[in-house]
């Protein structure tokens, strides 16, 4: 059996909330020995050992408990330092500087330590303090805004004249996007220091700010701006600036159901009229090249949609598929639960735990060939390792770790 | 004490065959220093044809898209359809670390691209392939874009309103969290290749990578039964919401800040029935949640936005103007950080543009400017107090043919790089002569048998 790719990378897990545990657990995905520092007296609400959540951000870690407010707390950091090739926290900035635990001070015990803070605005600018969640990130980004039809739709409440006023309202994403992908450039950027510590001998501190991160998925709007003064608008589900009609969500039969269809090519056109056995529209001189069709795409639209009405977006997806176009099921979750390429390729996977028994998670989309991602198991109880790291780990004697217990500092 | 400081990446040899939904993860690498070779077809890719354009005017030289999205690298044509430049193409492999590329699987094995082929070359090598559905599976073969990837990765059907269609979010950002994936897939792969001596195949599937990102929404399912749905403007959880001000959206957050909320609209006699105690209840609130909309929309409808959010940050409440793209260029925070990087344009002649437009620097808050100043009692920090070394410091002069990009979202010590993308073909020269010691009148004939 191959050995796993991150094995003996040791890391120190001061993370929280959704950005950081994604952000390990991916860590841990690949063999990396990640030991989450918790403490009973914060181990609530997403920090719950024993929640669904909990479970699904931090599956395959250790966990240990250590009283961070108690003053005897930090030396013990310092000597879990010590045997740690990485420290990750996604705190405010105060936090870890008020623990005494800033980079400069870890990196005087273990100099070639690679410590990363990850928060909201990063560790500098006047905004640094600043309070946000993965939607709060998402709205100062722009996406917010972006993510929106481009006319103005019915207003959200009576108390909301948005609508009247013509304003496009904003909609945004339904969910915190931002978290994961913080996440996943912290789990890069480290991945990129291990490889300079190695070849330069040097750790460094890494500043990733959430907001920063989000930004960059904005890069091209960005720049049209920057060097063309252009202002990004809300494009709805229209190709932007890809050049494809038709192009957009259809509905399909049943409730809610939709079809997502895209082409390009004349090709495609061709091949997408005969799968609807062309219909006498399809001939017609309004639909007969790509420009025409482009100026005539709200009854283009329609009448696709009376054929994807008739069937369900499985199948809509299946037959132009087959028939080499671009199509996919709007899924909602309980679709992708039973999507059969999902299943095909193991994106589920079955993990017991103590507690919660057996339960669902999504497994990590990248797939190596020969070390893959394996999963260690669910995510720990609080404090499970305590033996392993202060008696194994750290050496201490039984008595030790009674005194720590007993005054307070491990619990 | 001054270190020597390298690229972070610096040494790694990359090969680029992606489209546009891969570009991005060789960037990413690219941007920490590995030496990215972009391969495109004699002529230029095609995706030197996405918009926007420079000055708004298509040209294969002047696409934004793909400025951005290949950024420090370097730039060679090669057709790998004839065989010749299949050959020039195993000597490139042979030297190299790691391959991106994103054709689908069976055209890969036709040219010979596909794992098994090229680790017989380089036994050493990494292949990342992103594919619309991964390289396995019955749906292998069908094809994707940014939007079949955000319908069937689950992120279309919970973005939009409940009664809107679903949408897709802005951008590309099925491309975009395809490439992270890849680019973590590649620094994991190579961390072991240190140890075994041996490459591996990467198979990213951009409908995983969507559903990879949806946070809480396989948690809700797998353990509540819960089948997110769209929902717009505001959570039907009650925890937040999506209102209108007098210049625009506020986002706001009003679970667990339900009493500060309360006391906030109290003190502008506002809070009318809402200070009952029922409303204490988010049970009660989830269930009447069209009052407390209607309530809060008439007092954020008297506020601007920046008076809104600046009130809500210093109460430590994570509220935040609903900022449109302009309003995010110009925030003062990411301009104090250097976000913005100066990048030269040196072959676009002066004549045609002032090359200026960096994000201007936020005016000073004017009762209320979205980039103003720090919160009122936060205090201005001192700036930088860890190290920004190889984040450039903003150059201000305003010398022609430089453009302000979107710089790497980190500071890391080591250099990073922020060079424009190549020109067609630009570093053929160095390529293939310096590299593989090809003699220019090699290149001359590769060129005439439109090789090159």
């Amino acid at each position: 059996m191959n050995k796993e790719a991150l094995q003996g990378i040791r890391i120190l897990d001061f993370t929280w909330l959704l950005a950081g545990p994604y952000a390990t657990r991916t860590l841990a995905d690949f063999g990396a020995e990640v030991i989450k520092v918790q403490s009973e007296k914060t181990a609530s609400g997403a920090e719950d050992n024993t929640t669904g959540y909990f479970n699904t951000w931090n599956r395959g870690k250790l966990s240990i408990t250590l009283n961070m407010s108690h003053p005897q707390a930090r030396n013990i950091v310092l000597k879990l330092v010590k045997i740690s090739d990485v420290v990750i926290e996604n705190f405010t900035p105060r936090v870890m500087p008020n623990w005494g635990l800033s980079y400069n001070k870890l990196a005087e015990v273990k100099p070639d330590i690679i410590m990363l803070s990850m928060s909201a605005m990063g560790q500098t600018g006047p905004w640094r303090d600043f309070a946000a969640l993965g939607h709060t990130i998402q709205a100062f980004s722009g996406i917010t805004y972006l993510t929106s039809f481009p006319y103005k739709i019915a207003p959200p409440s009576p108390g909301n004249d948005g609508g009247q006023t013509g304003q496009i309202l904003p909609l945004g994403l339904g969910y915190a996007y931002a978290d994961p992908v913080a996440g996943l450039f912290a789990v890069f950027t480290v991945l990129a220091a291990l490889e300079y510590r190695d070849k330069m001998g040097q750790g460094q501190h890494i500043d990733i700010s959430e907001y920063e991160a989000f930004c960059s998925s904005l890069g091209v709007a960005i720049l049209d701006h920057t060097v063309n003064d252009n202002i990004a608008s809300p494009q709805g589900n229209n190709p932007g600036r890809s050049q494809a009609a038709p192009y957009g969500c259809y509905r399909c039969q049943g409730d809610d159901r939709w079809c997502v269809i895209a082409l390009s090519t004349e090709e495609e056109w061709q091949a997408f009229c005969q799968v609807l056995r062309y219909p006498a529209w399809s001939k017609e001189e309004r639909f007969s090249n790509f420009s025409a069709r482009k100026r005539h795409v709200p009854e283009l639209d329609k009448l696709i949609e009376e054929w994807t009405i008739k069937h369900t977006p499985e199948e809509v997806m299946g037959l132009l598929q087959e028939a080499g176009i671009s199509a996919g099921v709007v899924e909602n979750v309980k679709d992708l639960a039973n999507d059969p390429q999902l299943i095909a390729r193991k994106f589920f996977l079955q993990i017991e735990h103590p507690v919660l028994g057996k339960s669902v998670s999504d497994n990590t989309p990248i797939k190596l060939s020969r070390t893959p991602a394996r999963i260690r198991g669910a995510a720990p109880l609080l404090g499970q390792d305590n033996d392993y790291v202060y008696r194994g780990l750290l050496g201490m004697s039984e008595e030790e770790v009674s005194r720590y217990i007993g005054e307070g500092v491990i619990c | 004490m001054t270190k020597k400081t390298l690229n972070l990446l610096e040494g790694l040899q990359i090969l680029d065959l992606t489209d546009e939904k891969a570009v991005f993860c060789s960037k990413l690498l690219a941007d920490l220093g590995a030496e990215v070779i972009k391969i495109e077809r004699p002529g230029g890719d095609s995706s030197r044809w996405l918009g926007p354009f420079w000055k708004n005017s298509p040209h294969p030289e002047r696409s934004l898209s793909f400025w951005y999205n290949n950024s420090s690298k370097l730039g060679i044509t090669l057709n790998l359809e004839v065989k010749e430049g299949q050959e020039i193409f195993r000597q490139l492999v042979n030297k190299t670390d790691v391959i991106i590329e994103t054709f689908p699987p069976e055209y890969a094995k036709k040219l010979k691209l596909d794992y098994q082929s090229l680790v017989e070359i380089n036994q050493r090598l990494i292949l990342a392939s992103i594919t619309g559905f991964g390289q396995t599976g019955p749906y292998r073969q069908y094809k994707s874009c940014d939007i079949v990837a955000s319908a069937t990765g689950g992120q279309m059907y919970i973005c939009g309103a409940p009664d809107t269609p679903p949408l897709k979010p802005y951008g590309e950002q099925s491309y975009f969290v395809a490439s992270l994936f890849a680019a973590i897939g590649i620094l994991v792969a190579l961390r072991e290749r240190h140890q075994s001596g041996k490459g591996q195949h990467i198979d990213i599937s951009l409908q995983e990578a969507v559903a990879a990102t949806l946070g809480h929404v396989f948690t809700r399912y797998f353990y509540d039964g819960a089948v997110s749905q769209r929902q717009g403007y505001y959570d039907r959880d009650g925890s937040f919401c999506l209102l209108p001000c007098q210049d625009g959206y506020i986002f706001l957050t009003i679970d667990r800040e339900w009493d500060i909320l309360v006391n906030l609209l109290d003190n502008e006699g506002m809070a009318e029935d809402l200070k009952d105690n029922r409303w204490q209840d988010s049970q009660y609130r989830r269930q009447h949640f069209d009052h407390v909309v209607e309530m809060l929309t008439r007092w954020t409808k008297r506020h601007t936005r920046a008076q809104l959010f600046l009130l809500g940050q210093l109460m430590r409440l994570p509220w935040a103007p609903v900022n449109s793209l302009p309003e995010m260029v110009n925030s003062i925070q990411l301009s104090e950080r250097n976000y913005f990087v100066p990048v030269e344009h040196p072959e676009l002649a002066s004549s045609e543009g002032q090359g200026k437009r960096r994000p201007s620097r936020p005016l000073p808050n004017k009762g209320g400017s979205l980039g103003g100043p720090p919160l009122p009692g936060g205090g201005p920090h001192p700036p930088n107090p860890i190290s920004v070394e190889g984040r450039e410091g903003r150059e201000v002069g305003d010398k022609p043919l430089r453009y302000h990009y979107p710089g790497v979202p980190y500071v890391m010590t080591g250099k990073y790089m922020m060079r424009r993308a190549p020109l067609i073909g630009e570093h053929n020269t160095q390529i293939y002569q310096e590299r593989l010691g090809l003699s220019s009148e090699d290149l001359k004939r590769l060129k005439a048998n439109k090789v090159i």
